[in-house]
């Protein structure tokens, strides 16, 4: 099977002139990953590995110096490519603070895709924005909102649900629970994985938490320095790594050795909770 | 870790008000908590629990608009409440210090690393300029920062946000506290670095005898610190013991449902995360009954509106405040 | 998904957002001062008996009076009458020149900081050219060459303002590029104009209706100077500039007939002034509000 979306190869050096010092950073070195279709990809780094680098680079808002994207087996053209590949793969920025327009209405913001692409009228706009903001777990009334007016967890959502107004086949997401506080965290990856299975979407999910990658994808790539270092099913890579960098990283996770949570397994009585 | 010493720090009911459109609003409401020499708090909560605002009267740096109230603030048997500007200018740096989040926001700019640290020492301890500069060596390289005598002229935006932090460390170590209060010192830090540096903080608690504050949202490094620990809900305290304890026989509803939200290494998509439901209460929106009411899936329905619970003691050393856990034990929370 | 849904309408509980009027003394002094001055220019015809270029040589340059409230000219119109009608020409051609000027700097700032390459460049360079122009010797110099007028008036205004709004626009223009919800725009498939008029240009509003009361004062005094310097609106029709000009010769024994009009020009600047201060310290209130969360 063609993986439906990949990276072949791609180089990106960025030059630094500071105080007349010229200072070359190698910020992604030859990299490849794929995706395949349905299937949720972890990638791994701590930051200046080039993850975010990489990712941006596959979605078209940074260009690579060399090396390939290809979608469904089809090489992207810089530029043009990615212009037409708007509605199949998208993005979910990972401050939840800056990724809105501070001046426009919830509502606006999630039906501008459908303006963009002349998708759908506006009664019909104004129902499939309703219908994305339930499916994301907010309420119809936030639509009046401005971004300021929600938390931080609200405003994950809303981006996910912008992200996804488009029925995109690829998501992206930087580091999108990293700001979030652990129950909204949950609360988002839960989302996540239920959408994901709903709407079959394929998945690179970019994260410095090695819990959160263990927790959502089946494989995963491990950044160092602009480098893939590892790659593999998250399982295997999580429970023997092989380079070293992995290790350094499986061992700085605090709280590791600490055992299941005892409250985790004992969810029979009060599963689902109350509103 | 015995019991004889004194406390170096003694703290009841401390309580922090801001005044608003609804009355005067508590961030802080009733915490209680005490700290001897050489031993650690983690204080755990989310964002909005308050726990921030607490360590904050303990170096007088509250918000002008609020109001600090307690029945007892006492750092070594002296009233901090007390305390004028000059009382706690003397206090804070050279008694109890403070390790900010952000240290790039944290850290002047336009200051070396140099200057930024002697000039605290000149201040508090005073001394001869070889002196000052000895100390001032001492201090970063107990902080584990690399070849200060060589680096120490950098400004801070030339240094990682690893080697900030630890600037930062230093700038708190420097005139030799008795209590270092590190408040999420090591969120913004990537996870290899935050472990240098909780490693660090052990290390210098051990070796210089301090009393250390913790305050993370991340109930791991809480295992990594040790000590005390107080959970923090909606600006009360909802459930306090030795960490090992709370972590393996949580008995608050709260603190059940923030380790079952939380990703573990042993965790996968078999065994899913189970979210607390709902968002947190906005100041003053949880006051009179038990904090967490509205999003407590075992709530009991007229007690938890109505009455604050108070402690139930769950050990000689684990106490936790919860209607349900009051009335039934264990069980009731399961 | 569990009650997720639960809504939370944002931390504005604990402040009000605005301070309201009553906190901004600037602001609403300005405002009934300025208000003041645009309805009596307004109803000047029910508020004088007397026409603005009603002569009357029997009432030549009589100081204020029961009958002449600001006195009469050299040639005995009613100089309170004149005062009046020349706020309307006055405000009128101000306002026109601050709306010219605050559109072409928008325009010119957007492109200064949105454009390609060589556009941005090109829209430097003019900001820096404009800025260090002298635009009154211009004025001199064009109406020797033409006739003056109204029209030209209006044009001569915008050039000399449009650079003070578009170096505003451009740098926040500027600092907004960067911002996440704008790639975040692209990643869509946003236009450039799309993202320029839907997505940054309302974070440009804020500061512009600011810097349309300060501009707007500046375009009064403006106004007047050229008139004064007979490059402006042609008599008969009142200015407060043409007004003054008219009465500089006999600035010694007359006194009223160039301190009144002037003392209009005055208030009428400080009214906006006030009022741009008021906006600005209510901006900058809500950005705090804003940036507390």
């Amino acid at each position: 099977m063609t993986p439906i979306f990949e990276a072949i190869g791609v180089n990106r050096t960025f030059t630094l002139r500071r105080g007349g010092k010229v200072s070359r950073i190698r910020a992604v070195q030859d990299v490849s990953l794929q995706l395949d279709r349905g299937e949720i990809v972890g990638l791994v780094g701590e930051s200046g590995s080039g993850k975010t680098t990489l990712s941006r680079i596959m979605i078209g808002i940074e260009r690579a110096d060399s090396g390939e994207i290809r979608y469904q087996g089809r090489a992207v053209e810089p530029k043009k490519g990615f212009a037409a590949l708007r509605r199949e793969v998208q993005y979910v920025f990972q401050d939840p603070y800056n990724a809105l327009c501070p001046t426009m209405r919830i509502g606006d913001a999630l039906a501008e895709p459908l303006i963009i692409h002349r998708i759908a009228g506006r009664a019909e706009r104004k129902q499939r924005v309703e219908r994305m903001l339930s499916m994301v777990g907010l309420h119809a009334d936030i639509a009046r909102r401005l971004p300021r007016q929600l938390s931080g967890g609200q405003r994950q959502r809303v981006n996910l649900a912008r992200a996804l107004m488009l029925e995109p086949k690829v998501l992206i997401c930087d580091e999108i629970v990293s700001g979030l506080d652990v129950s909204v965290q949950a609360q988002v990856l839960q989302l996540l994985l239920g959408l994901q299975q709903e709407l079959d979407l394929s998945m690179l999910f970019i994260s410095h938490d090695l819990r959160v990658i263990k927790y959502l994808s089946q494989r995963v790539y491990v950044m160092y320095r602009g480098q893939v270092v590892e790659q593999g099913a998250t399982e295997k890579v999580f429970s023997a790594p092989s380079h070293s960098y992995t290790q350094k990283l499986l061992h700085a996770i605090p709280g590791r050795e600490y055992p299941v949570p005892a409250g985790a397994q004992g969810r029979s009585e009060n599963a689902g909770g109350t509103g | 870790m015995s019991d004889s010493p004194k406390p170096v720090l003694e703290v009841e009911n401390l309580s922090v008000r801001f005044p608003s459109q609804r009355g005067e609003v508590a961030v802080v409401d009733g915490l209680s908590f005490q700290l001897r020499a050489g031993e650690s708090l983690v204080i755990a909560g989310e964002s909005g629990s308050g726990k921030s605002m607490a360590c904050r009267t303990l170096l007088g740096i509250t918000p002008d608009s609020s109001r600090v109230d307690a029945d007892r603030l006492d750092w070594k048997g002296q009233g901090l409440l007390a305390l004028d500007r000059a009382g706690w200018n003397a206090l804070r740096g050279a008694e109890i210090a403070m390790i900010f989040q952000d240290p790039a926001a944290a850290l002047n700019p336009l200051i070396t690393v140099e200057t930024l640290i002697s000039d605290a020492i000149r201040q508090h301890r005073g001394g001869t300029r070889a002196e000052v500069r000895a100390r001032t060596i001492e201090a970063l390289s107990r902080a584990g920062f690399p070849e200060p005598e060589f680096r120490m002229k950098a400004f801070p935006g030339e240094l990682s946000g690893g080697l900030r932090q630890r600037v930062a460390i230093a700038l708190a170590l420097s005139c030799e506290p008795s209590l270092i209060i590190a408040d999420e010192a090591t969120t913004n830090l990537d996870v290899s670095i935050q472990a240098q540096i909780v490693e660090l903080l052990r290390f210098l608690q051990a070796d210089l005898g301090l009393a250390l504050i913790f305050v993370t949202h991340d109930l791991g490094l809480a295992r990594e610190i040790g000590g005390d620990l107080m959970v923090m809900y909606a600006g009360q305290a909802v459930e306090y013991g030795r960490v090992p304890e709370v972590l393996e026989d949580p008995c608050h509803p709260y603190t059940r449902g923030l380790l079952r939200s939380a990703p573990t290494m042993a965790s996968d998509r078999n065994t899913p995360l189970q979210p607390i439901p709902g968002t947190a209460p906005r100041p003053g929106e949880a006051a009179g009954g038990a904090p967490f009411r509205a999003r407590c899936p075992v709530a009991m329905e007229r007690l938890c509106e109505r009455e604050n619970p108070g402690w139930t003691r769950v050990s000689d050393t684990h106490r936790v405040a919860c209607h349900r856990f009051a009335a039934e034990g264990r069980g009731g929370v399961q | 998904m569990s009650g997720a849904s639960s809504l939370q309408p944002a931390s504005g509980a604990l402040r009000s957002r605005h301070p309201g009027l009553a906190g901004n003394l600037p602001l609403w002094s300005g405002g009934v001062l300025l208000a003041a001055i645009a309805l009596a220019s307004l109803f000047a015809p029910l508020l004088s008996p007397y026409g603005p270029n009603d002569i009357d040589l029997r009432a030549v340059r009589l100081p204020p009076s029961a009958d002449h409230w600001l006195g009469t000219d050299a040639v005995g119109r009613d100089l309170g009458t004149r005062v009046l009608y020349g706020g309307r020409t006055s405000l009128i051609v101000a306002g026109v020149g601050m709306i010219g000027s605050l559109t072409v700097g928008s325009f010119m700032g957007m492109l200064g900081a949105l454009g390609s390459r060589p556009v941005r460049w090109a829209v430097e360079r003019a900001i820096d050219i404009q800025l260090a122009f002298p635009y009154v010797l211009l004025g001199v110099a064009i109406t020797s060459v033409i006739k003056p007028s109204v029209p030209v008036l209006i044009l001569l205004m915008v050039l000399a303002a449009w650079a003070g709004a578009a170096r505003i626009v451009r740098a926040i223009a500027m600092q907004e590029r960067g911002k996440d919800y704008v790639k975040a725009a692209g990643v869509l498939g946003a236009s450039k104009v799309r993202i320029a008029l839907r997505h940054i240009f309302p974070s440009v509003v804020p500061s512009l209706i600011v810097l349309a009361a300060m501009q707007m004062a500046a375009m009064i005094v403006f106004e007047a100077t050229l008139s004064f310097l007979g490059m402006g609106v042609q008599p008969p029709t009142p200015s407060w500039g043409g007004i003054m000009l008219d009465g500089k010769n006999y600035m010694t024994s007359s006194w009223w007939l160039t301190v009144l009009p002037g003392l209009a020009i005055v208030l009428t600047s400080l009214s906006l002034i006030l009022i741009g201060d008021g906006l600005e310290r209510r901006r900058n209130s809500a950005r705090a509000g804003e940036s507390e969360e």
